[in-house]
């Protein structure tokens, strides 16, 4: 049998599969079709089919990353979509926290809404935050508004009202009403996508939930169909935001919750294959082109988020917490003028890119830097596919950088390259030192196209002592949806002042949520025993407008004990507790997870042939090294090699320093001590 | 300053390298701070700073979250070091204060805790931090209030004090501050916790100066220093030669309508750049006055936002700028002036500022005025469902003014504040009050090539009564004013039982008034003004409000002509 696993991004489509016979990965990828992503989907699969002679009933796990949904909201390209909400509350994603997204630059504006306001629709109807009536649902004005959203044209309603966390009776009956009125319109409630207090960020969720919904819809209509047409039968799995895999049901209900769908795959994988070496505690860091993403892993178990902007637009559910920075192999280096030398945030892309790709870019990037010192070679990036000019970027790092500054070619080259590391390692403590962290407990697994190159200086400016460079860094998102879960989150808000008396309500509300994350696993076809069920508290002090996470043992915790815990968690995560200060409840949080995912592969069993390719000159700190150059596939497990060396393999290339060590462990895994 | 004067770096890798050291080290004091705290004013709004400074307190690096603490820790470090020579203090030393007059405060809720940090036992840096207490005594809750007629009435007065005697955390000094607070545990938890905070700031940089070693750290300061100022004096070399002068006011003193003019003079001379307020009028009876630590932020504000909103916060910047108010003025008031406002008057200097910098800038870098105050609605009555009492206080933001480049923002807060609103399901779940509206104000926006951005509405009803109400606004009088031939925006108004036969509007500085069971209170605050001729606006532009309903028919027909929205219209 074989589980496959793919990631479509912007670029490339990658895949990874395996054969559970006898646990061999095959990696490929497919150039990716922007216009119909599934497109390229189905090339690659046929490719693979028909290549190895593979029956498509043979495939026990099809699974799927896809930024569709961060791409339309990022393009602007969802349908028009119209929101009904409670009278007073047009404005509510006008006006957001009322904060500028600048303090000092006024060119950076709040983005427009994803609906018009003309399309923000009032109803009268209000309910108070214990979910009590004060004013009834004008369902003639609900009929009214969906008449005037479905003759503006629009595809889509959201239906958001005031304290409907609390109770969604009103926006239920709205949506009948909309639904009776547009038969064809996506409708999204607010209550559903995301029943918790504070009604922006709902509002907000709810709206590109909708915006997104009717195409990410027909996406997976397509891609459903290019599975059949092959003569796939497993049913596919979806990874979304919090790193969790869900049926295409539940992405057709909630599409938002795939915004970190790629990324949080690669979250998920470096985890479990840094632990298969033996490395619970990681910072992941994935360098693209244009941008570099960095989370930290504590535990074996990767840190989470409730929100986070999706091309400015707050969208809260649970997620993997990562970091995105500008910084990457396309990223700029220019001289200011008043002499001092910025690498980005501005970055060449891919059009027009390097100074030596000649395709018209004329500043030297970051790439340039790593052409010129040797890091890379002309010969071995992009397999040879693109003709490097070399010259073109020396000469460009000569005249912008090096003749201003007074350097050798080779140290303003290296210039650049110490502060593109700076400027990820800030990226990096961010998520780590800022968040009470220690650095030197953690190693940096590095992988994307580019990570590899730069790990070794990153973790030497971080204060790391590991590098870890899976197998094939560059499908490290396919890899990871093999390796995850079935898992979705649920929520309700109901704020009350903690007591042993009101204990037993909160139970009860979690025995209900039980009973909907039980349907929710019967609906993704999980089996009784692979089931796990994590109860969590949001709670806070008194006063506080902060909330901590309690997690709760079982779901029949007693009060003392959630108070305990409670204390020991606002401890951690702000240094210290108040022993007699009422304690309020704000949120339950049910997270059900269901076992599907693959152990990562550990064994590793190299190609027997020497692992020597060549030598040639690489800059370091301190001059020119003849550096030995590796074929990574061919390298015997647990080999010391000494650096300066570089390693080869299809999808990157990774720099050992000066005085640094590498090897590669039983796992495939390489590990490079800094 | 003749150019040839202008040094240059050592290193310029190695400080930008430093830099992002630097800034990541900034960011983890402010970040331990916010998540620390306890107080939602600090932990949710993030009025709060953190700051990092030489040994003879020049400011090496700052994270900040509101404009208004720009620099303002130099003040407190400043006084720190008149009152205490390095020489006499002692490692785990850790010093507070708050005085605007004795301690370069900017208002007594601002409370600084300055640490020194030893290296080989002697004073090398101060990490320092600044953070706004929801209440530290006085007359009103909040401590600050428009009427308050002297210091004394804003609460307690601190000057340089010990809050640490060699690592001994004076715990009588801390009883004696949170017993003045009408929230005390607030006060115990979060004073503690900036004194960590810069405890923390102080083992980064000893771990700084242990990686590259003190004396390259100092000269990689001095690089910083030499780098920011060299780029701040090439803007102002990009600025016309000259003085330019520009007007604003505030419309009350905060007793009674009593305006009081602000002038702003901005004088460059080749690289100099000297800002003064001379024709500046009196001081304020109430408590909008503003000393030198809150101007110099507003001063450095504008040239952040109109020069280079990405130069870096340090002295480098705010060596390079001169700045001055006559004594006695609203601008440098005499001790014991009232302070606690000044929020709002500084906002109006940012407006005098940027119509005087303008004259001597390019015509992109126009920009017309905003809502320029920070409006507050303070409520005071019963948490719902409970007996205990509450104190609820929000600043709410407005127009930003039209631009060069594009429309105002619409209802976000401008200039030198920008906290984040409460929304309005908490504060039910959290008050007995109910908001009834919370929008913007449609025809609000001045017209003109660009539109200004558009006021906020926000009414907020007392279904049981017994809700105290107190406000402080401005801007009621007269609208924002446009630019470049653009009209002014909607001023400012404060109404009580809006739509109702009892509608009444108030005065912005109404304090303690009393709404019993059912009575409304509405704040609609100013719209930004326009930029350029109305004629010129876009008709696509124009018939993307109208469809939206931010402006009327009836008023765009008044501003942009009948034949404009007829043809506008038609697009539709």
């Amino acid at each position: 049998m074989y589980r496959i696993g793919f990631d479509v991004g912007g670029t490339f489509t990658d895949f990874t599969a395996i054969n559970t016979t006898d646990g061999a990965a095959t990696h490929f990828k497919t150039s990716s079709t922007p216009h119909d992503p599934s497109e390229a989907i189905e090339t690659g699969l046929r490719h693979f089919v028909e290549e190895r002679g593979i029956s498509p009933d043979q495939f026990e796990f099809v699974g799927h990353g896809t930024t569709v949904a961060t791409n339309m909201v990022i393009e602007r390209r969802g349908v028009p979509t119209g929101l009904i909400t409670t009278q007073g509350a047009r404005d509510v994603l006008e006006i957001g926290r009322q904060t500028r997204p600048h303090l000092y630059d006024y060119d950076i504006t709040k983005p427009e809404p994803l609906v018009e306001r003309y399309m923000s629709i009032e109803v009268p109807e209000r309910m108070n935050a214990d979910g009590d009536v004060l004013v009834p649902l004008d369902e003639d004005a609900v009929r009214r508004a969906a008449e005037e959203i479905r003759d503006a044209g629009m595809q889509a309603v959201a239906i958001c009202f005031l304290h409907a966390y609390r109770d969604g009776r009103h926006e239920r009956r709205a949506a009948e009403i909309v639904r009776e009125v547009m038969p064809e319109a996506y409708v999204s409630i607010s209550s559903d996508v995301l029943p918790e207090f504070r009604e922006f960020e709902r509002f907000s969720t709810t709206v590109i939930n909708a915006y997104v919904g009717p195409r990410m819809d027909r996406y997976l209509e397509r891609f459903l169909q290019r599975l059949q047409s092959i003569g796939f039968a497993s049913a596919p799995r979806t990874i979304h935001s919090n790193g969790g895999l869900m049926s295409v049901d539940t992405v057709r209900a909630f599409p938002v919750r795939t915004c970190l769908s790629g990324p949080a795959a690669g979250v998920v994988g470096a985890a479990k294959v840094a632990g298969a070496s033996g490395y619970p505690n990681i910072v992941t860091y994935d360098v693209g082109g244009t941008s570099t993403d960095v989370s930290l892993v504590l535990e074996g178990r990767p840190a989470f988020t409730t929100s986070r902007l999706v091309a400015d637009y707050p969208v809260r559910c649970p997620m993997l917490d990562i970091n995105v920075i500008g910084a990457g192999g396309g990223s700029i280096a220019a001289l200011d003028d008043a002499g001092a030398l910025k690498v980005g945030p501005r970055s060449a892309g891919a059009f027009p890119g390097p100074v030596a790709y000649g395709k018209g870019g004329t500043e030297p990037t970051t790439t340039d830097a790593n052409l010129v010192l040797g890091r890379l070679d002309a010969d071995t990036l992009l397999s040879g596919r693109m003709t490097v000019d070399k010259e073109a970027a020396r000469k460009a790092i000569a005249t912008q950088i090096a003749a201003p500054l007074g350097l050798s070619v080779e140290d303003a080259a290296l210039g650049i390259l110490r502060i593109a590391v700076a400027n990820m390692g800030r990226a990096i403590r961010a998520v780590s030192t800022e968040k009470g962290h220690r650095l030197s407990d953690f190693a940096l697994f590095a992988y994307g196209g580019a990570g590899p190159l730069h790990a070794a200086a990153v973790a030497v400016e971080t204060g790391m002592k590991s590098v870890l460079v899976p197998a094939q860094p560059g499908t490290m998102c396919a890899r990871g949806i093999l390796l995850s879960d079935v898992g979705f989150d649920f929520v309700r808000t109901g704020v009350s002042t903690a007591s042993a008396e009101a204990w037993p309500q909160i139970t009860a509300a979690f025995a209900e949520m039980y009973k909907d994350g039980d349907a929710w696993l019967d609906g993704e076809g999980i089996a009784p025993e692979a089931r796990e069920m994590q109860y969590v508290v949001d709670a806070r002090y008194d006063g506080q407008n902060h909330e901590v996470q309690v997690v709760l043992d079982a779901i029949d915790t007693t009060y003392d004990a959630f108070l305990k815990g409670f204390r020991a968690a606002h401890r951690q995560e702000y240094g210290y507790d108040i022993a007699d200060r009422a304690v309020e409840i704000v949120n339950l949080r049910l997270s059900v997870k269901g076992a599907s995912g693959a152990d990562p592969d550990t064994t590793h069993t190299p190609e027997n042939a020497d692992p020597v390719m060549g030598k040639r000159q690489v800059y370091f700190d301190g001059g020119w090294f003849e550096t030995t150059l590796y074929d990574r596939a061919k390298l015997p497990v647990d080999q010391v090699i000494n650096g300066p060396a570089i390693l080869q393999e299809m999808s990157s290339t990774t720099i050992v320093e000066p005085g640094q060590t590498v090897r590669v462990d039983a796992t495939g895994t390489m590990i490079i001590e800094v | 300053m003749a150019l040839d004067t202008k040094k240059t770096l050592s290193d310029p890798i190695a400080m930008e390298v430093f830099t992002n050291r630097l800034l990541a080290v900034a960011d983890e004091i402010g970040t331990s701070m916010i998540r620390a705290s306890f107080s939602s004013n600090i932990k949710e709004r993030k009025d709060c700073s953190v700051a990092l400074f030489s040994a003879d307190g020049r400011l090496i690096a700052q994270a900040s979250h509101i404009p208004l603490h720009l620099g303002s820790l130099m003040g407190s470090v400043g006084a720190v070091l008149d009152a205490y020579s390095t020489d006499r203090m002692v490692e785990g030393d850790v010093f507070i204060c708050n005085d605007p007059y004795a301690a370069g405060g900017t208002h007594t809720p601002d409370i600084s805790v300055v640490t020194p940090v030893f290296v080989d036992g002697q004073v090398r840096y101060f990490t320092a931090n600044i953070g706004h207490h929801s209440d530290v005594g006085g007359t009103v809750p909040g401590s600050i209030h428009g009427g308050a007629t002297s210091i004394f009435e804003e609460g307690l007065r601190l000057p340089v004090m010990k809050l640490c005697r060699a690592g001994e955390l004076d715990e009588d000094l801390l009883r004696m501050i949170s017993l003045n607070s009408r929230s005390s545990e607030e006060r115990w938890l979060d004073i503690k916790v900036q004194a960590s905070a810069n405890e923390r700031g102080a083992r980064l940089l000893h771990e700084m100066a242990d990686s590259l070693g003190a004396d390259k750290v100092d000269e990689l300061v001095e690089d910083l220093f030499t780098y920011t100022a060299n780029r701040l004096r090439n803007r102002i070399l990009e600025m016309q030669d000259g003085t330019a002068t520009f007007h604003s006011k505030i419309e009350s003193d905060g007793l009674g309508p009593v305006e009081v003019p602000i002038q702003a003079n901005v004088t460059v001379k080749g690289d100099r750049l000297i800002v003064d307020f001379e024709g500046t009028g009196p001081q304020a009876r109430g408590g909008l006055n503003v000393v030198a630590s809150a101007l110099n932020a507003s001063v450095y504000y504008v040239v952040k936002t109109l020069l280079d909103p990405y130069l870096l916060p340090n002295s480098g910047m705010f060596e390079g700028i001169e700045i001055s108010a006559p004594k006695g003025s609203l601008l440098n008031p005499i001790a014991p002036a009232a302070t606690g406002a000044r929020s709002i008057t500084c906002n109006k200097v940012v407006r005098a500022l940027i119509g005087a910098f303008s004259q001597l800038l390019p015509q992109e870098k126009a920009q017309a005025a905003g809502q320029d105050i920070v409006p507050v609605m303070v409520f005071a009555g019963k948490r719902r469902g409970r007996d205990e009492g509450y104190v609820y206080l929000e600043s709410i933001g407005g127009g930003a003014g039209a631009r060069y480049a594009g429309n105002g923002m619409d209802g976000v807060h401008v200039h030198v504040t920008n906290s984040s609103n409460l929304p309005i399901e908490p504060l039910e779940i959290e008050y007995d009050l109910v908001v009834d509206e919370y929008a913007l104000v449609d025809d609000s926006s001045g017209a003109g090539q660009y539109r200004g951005g558009m006021g906020i509405a926000r009414q907020i009803s007392a279904p049981n009564g017994g809700v105290i109400f107190t406000a402080r606004s401005d801007g009621h009088k007269e609208g924002a004013p446009g630019v470049a031939g653009g009209t002014s925006g909607r001023p400012a108004h404060l109404i009580k039982n809006a739509g109702t036969d009892a509608e009444q509007e108030l005065d912005p500085m109404v304090a303690n008034l009393t709404l019993d069971k059912g009575e409304t209170i509405r704040l609609e605050t100013p719209g930004g003004g326009g930029y350029g001729d109305p004629a010129k606006r876009a008709e696509a532009a124009l018939a993307h409000d109208l469809r939206d309903g931010r402006i009327s028919t009836a008023r765009a027909e008044a501003l942009y002509g009948p034949a404009k929205v007829a043809q506008a219209k038609a697009l539709y």
